[in-house]
């Protein structure tokens, strides 16, 4: 591969990039933690995306441009969300190299391996070179499952925190070596920390928020996030050295049923008492919210997101009504 | 005395209960009452409630709501959500305890449903106010009639479209451009209302709707909610009230603990 620095749009078999000698880029995190994020999606806008489009595409597609070293892109066609498809073509039209991944809708062994193996080809590597990088992710992985752990299971970590560990195990910020030793300076700093005492334990659902207030607003009325289900997801928590299957059992790209199986496991072993189901503006998944509603059963509030940064007025009368609820 | 203040996106609506439960109304536009009344004392907004309230009034709890308060906390009131606010003052004023709430105020709609006296399921209107008081009182701008006049008409309704509270307006005058009829023209804003929140009632259906907020007024969707759902609607008296008589509700509770539920 020619360039360093791979672009990608939702969390891909990172493995391949990395075994590659490649930096990997998550375009979600680089969009979000700008200092303008809203900047990025007027940006978008001005050159022609339509108002009524998700924000997170609109988003990415600013922040390519703006990073001129990121020429090459590993886009998620199929499990993720379908604006990816011209979010790929406007890119490709200024120059971008696109490199197209797509999970199994219905998560094939066979296909997902051929897609996998497809990728290796495209950045020149074999089994033995992506084993070898899933062994030290892996390492990583392991220690943020503790810090998940340690949200639920002694009360020590916040909403935030545990969104926010998981959220970037999608490319470990393109340094492992440094994404380690910061997941180890937050578990240091956890010993001998005192248990947090929010009364209610919330499920977050759905794709990261798009508002990074979110879980404070939360913990300052009393009530604690224990699960975040896609950030959770990111981490591939699942026991098995087999990549192929650890991207057939990863939730997030296949249907609302099998993504059903982990929240209805999750939500009853963290002892949750409401569920946040949040769906971006203009996305399909709002749709599924219906499905949601009718399989689990526990109160549910669906939350609705647009632009970065802040909630707003209404979110966060919802949001108060919500807590209110389940006192 | 407990007071109650519901800060609403048109008017700022004040209860005031006395120990035997007994109530008085006050009603302030929205934007006249934060100008001329309050003063910011330390990022909270403080207001003389003793030039606003007859003489003498000195409640022993404040409460308030409303969407005012995500942007101005009242200095010396809890607040408490919206809509636990108007859910106690539903419960409260109608004596009933499982019902479906539909509040439609000044700019939004809010659909609760409630068992046992208590809130277990709520849904609020998306970020357009198609099904509110400002959209009737837009549409009724266009038609050149009063919202009384506009409140009386049900029966065959022209058909709009309910997507858009700003667009509808061109959508009417199109309607009108057509030779409709006034009561038909009517009929149809009235009609878009229902359809717009039909989804969220049916969603937390019960056999019982109690109607509140300043469009509760409108007689004719009273008639089209009953009609099309075939449930009871009840409307509390005075139902724009509702939200502040719930914070009266819970100031009596705050100061009388041994009265919580629970």
């Amino acid at each position: 591969m020619k360039s360093r620095r791979v672009g990608i749009t939702t969390t891909v078999p990172v493995e391949v990039i990395y075994a590659a000698g490649c930096i990997p880029v998550d375009l979600n995190n680089v969009f979000i933690t700008d200092p303008n994020p809203r900047g990025l999606v007027e940006e978008a806008e001005l050159a022609g995306y339509p108002r009524n489009v998700c924000a997170w595409i609109k988003g990415l597609y600013s922040t390519v441009l703006r990073h001129r070293d990121i020429r090459t892109l590993v886009a998620v066609t199929q499990g993720d969300c379908s604006n990816t498809h011209a979010l790929m073509e406007t890119l490709e039209l200024v120059g971008v190299e696109v490199i197209p991944f797509a999970y199994p809708f219905g998560r094939d062994r066979d296909l997902l391996a051929l897609q996998m193996e497809k990728l290796m080809d495209r950045f020149g590597v074999d089994w033995a070179a992506v084993n070898r990088a899933r062994e030290r992710l892996d390492q990583i992985r392991r220690k943020v499952w503790e810090i998940d752990r340690l949200t639920w299971q002694e009360n020590l970590v916040g909403g935030w925190d545990n969104h926010l560990y998981q959220v970037n195990c999608s490319d470990f910020k393109g340094d492992p070596d440094a994404f380690e030793q910061e997941v180890d300076d937050f578990l240091a700093r956890l010993k001998g920390a005192r248990p947090r005492r929010e009364k209610i334990r919330l499920a977050y659902i759905g794709v990261p928020p798009i508002m990074d207030d979110l879980y404070d607003y939360l913990e300052e009325r009393g009530a604690r996030v224990v699960y975040n289900e896609t950030q959770r997801q990111f981490t591939l928590p699942f026991e098995t050295e087999d990549l192929v299957e650890r991207y057939r059992l990863y939730s997030y790209p296949y249907g609302i049923f099998y993504r059903l199986e982990d929240i209805i496991r999750e939500v009853e072993r963290r002892r949750v008492h409401g569920v946040i189901h949040y769906a971006q503006s203009f996305c399909f998944r709002q749709i599924e919210d219906l499905i949601v509603r009718q399989r689990l059963k526990l109160p549910i509030l669906t939350l609705e997101g647009d632009k970065p940064n802040r909630l707003d007025a209404r979110t966060r009368m919802r949001l108060d009504a919500f807590i209110e609820m389940l006192q | 005395m407990y007071c109650g203040i519901d800060l609403g996106s048109r008017n700022v609506k004040i209860a005031l209960m006395d120990e035997e439960g007994r109530l008085e109304f006050f009603k302030f536009d929205t934007i006249a009452f934060y100008r001329e009344h309050g003063r910011l004392e330390e990022g909270r907004l403080a207001v003389d409630l003793s030039v606003l309230l007859p003489a003498g009034t000195k409640p022993r709890t404040v409460v308030s709501t409303g969407y005012g308060r995500q942007t101005v906390a009242l200095k010396g009131a809890r607040v408490i959500p919206e809509i636990k606010a108007h859910v106690l003052g539903a419960v409260h004023l109608t004596g009933l305890s499982d019902f479906t709430l539909l509040d439609l105020g000044g700019q939004d709609s809010k659909v609760a449903l409630v068992r046992g006296g208590r809130l277990i399921d709520f849904q609020t209107n998306d970020k357009c106010a198609a099904s509110t008081g400002r959209y009737l009182e837009n549409m009724a701008v266009v038609l050149n009639i009063t919202l009384d006049e506009l409140s009386r008409h049900y029966e065959n309704p022209v058909d709009l479209s309910s997507t858009c509270a700003i667009f509808g307006e061109t959508e009417l005058i199109g309607k009108v451009l057509e030779g409709h009829l006034i009561p038909s023209l009517a009929a149809g804003v009235n009609y878009t209302i229902f359809k717009r929140i039909r989804p969220m009632l049916l969603r937390l259906f019960s056999d019982t709707l109690v109607f509140t907020g300043g469009v509760a007024q409108n007689a004719a969707l009273r008639k089209i909610l009953a009609k099309e759902l075939g449930v009871r609607v009840v409307v509390p008296e005075n139902p724009q009230y509702t939200g502040a008589v719930g914070c009266c509700v819970e100031a009596k509770l705050t100061a009388m603990p041994h009265l919580q539920r629970h």
